[in-house]
């Protein structure tokens, strides 16, 4: 079945290449053929994380003009948030390497077709 | 001479050998240089340290560097000073200069305690290890600025920092101060311990760098939300 595919797949490229009809669809510069690599997806772009505490922190600051000793309280949440994130962005990386939902990873990918790359040289 | 000469005959080797290499299979653990941890008898270990204490016993574990000791002057925070502190691989200089600035900030200190009051004396910090560790606290900056492109043109954006970068700027802005802004006879014990001693009673330069730091961040909040993370 995948063999029938195949065969179908060039016919459609022959086709698409010869210029028996009309002008050619394709006039490829470079041989068609596929890359023995899968291009990396660009992750989601989140948001600031921690910028109410640091709002806080900096009003109390201003208020106090930078002394640290009477800013501690803001000071300490800030960090616990900082550590929070930081948690959370970790676990987040890691349930997207474990969990794929039924489909690899890009790097995964890569990974497999570089272990049975496409023949450039007769062997 | 015929002993020197035989004694060139032989093949050098160094006297310390490096056991440990940097790059080990991550399959390897961490060493344990402190002696507190095998002193915890069995009952009073968490289930988490009993898990751990398994892993080790069947996992292979890296070799430790030559810095690292088990004794009680054994000080990670110093010793990454002292790193810093070195040029051209020198450590016995570097170790020098920071066991002199030690004992010159205990002299200062315990000249100021034996001419104080007798109210103020219990007030007086005479540890120099306790002082060292209370100025870098107060030399290590809250948050950061990064440089962040948005729309062709770069902002100074504030972020949070990791502790080691916190500590690692609180290290580096004091040598280069003690290093540039001095003058040029004092030498570098008598320096780094006046602006450590500086620090601890949160005066001084370097603070002053942190202070400006805050201030810069304080004055770029607006573009906060130019992070993604």
């Amino acid at each position: 079945m995948a063999m029938q595919g195949g065969t179908a797949l060039q016919e459609k490229v022959s086709r698409m290449l010869s210029r028996k009809h009309k002008k050619p669809v394709l006039k490829p510069n470079k041989p068609l053929v596929l890359k023995d690599e899968v291009a990396n997806r660009k992750i989601k772009k989140g948001e600031a994380t921690c910028v109410t505490e640091m709002s806080m922190m900096m009003a109390c600051w201003k208020q106090n003009n930078f002394v640290d000793t009477l800013c501690s309280n803001e000071m300490q949440s800030f960090y616990t948030c900082v550590e929070k994130a930081q948690i959370a962005v970790k676990n987040k990386s890691e349930q997207h390497t474990i969990g794929q939902s039924g489909r690899l990873q890009p790097k995964q990918a890569t990974i497999l077709l570089k272990r049975y790359p496409n023949l450039h040289v007769e062997i | 001479m015929a002993a020197s000469l035989t004694g060139l005959l032989k093949p050098w080797t160094p006297r310390v050998l490096l056991v440990r290499w940097s790059r080990y299979n991550p399959y390897y653990l961490e060493p344990e240089p402190r002696k507190e941890v095998y002193h915890i008898p069995e009952t009073e270990l968490t289930p988490e340290q009993k898990e751990e204490r398994e892993l080790k016993s069947v996992r292979p574990i890296k070799a430790a560097t030559n810095s690292v000791t088990s004794s009680v002057f054994n000080d990670p925070v110093l010793s990454k000073f002292v790193n810093m502190m070195m040029k051209d691989g020198d450590k016995i200089i570097a170790k020098g200069i920071i066991t002199q600035t030690l004992e010159n900030m205990k002299r200062k200190q315990v000249e100021k305690y034996h001419k104080a009051p007798e109210g103020k004396k219990a007030e007086i910090e005479c540890n120099p290890y306790a002082i060292f560790h209370q100025a870098l606290e107060n030399c290590k900056p809250v948050i950061g600025l990064a440089s962040i492109q948005k729309g062709g043109k770069f902002y100074q954006v504030p972020i949070p920092l990791t502790d080691n970068r916190r500590r690692f700027l609180a290290m580096k802005w004091m040598i280069t101060e003690c290093r540039d802004n001095k003058h040029r006879r004092t030498l570098m014990y008598e320096k780094l311990s006046q602006e450590l001693l500086a620090a601890f009673s949160k005066e001084g330069n370097v603070v002053k760098r942190k202070h400006e730091l805050h201030k810069m961040a304080e004055s770029n909040r607006a573009y906060a939300h130019y992070r993604w993370w």
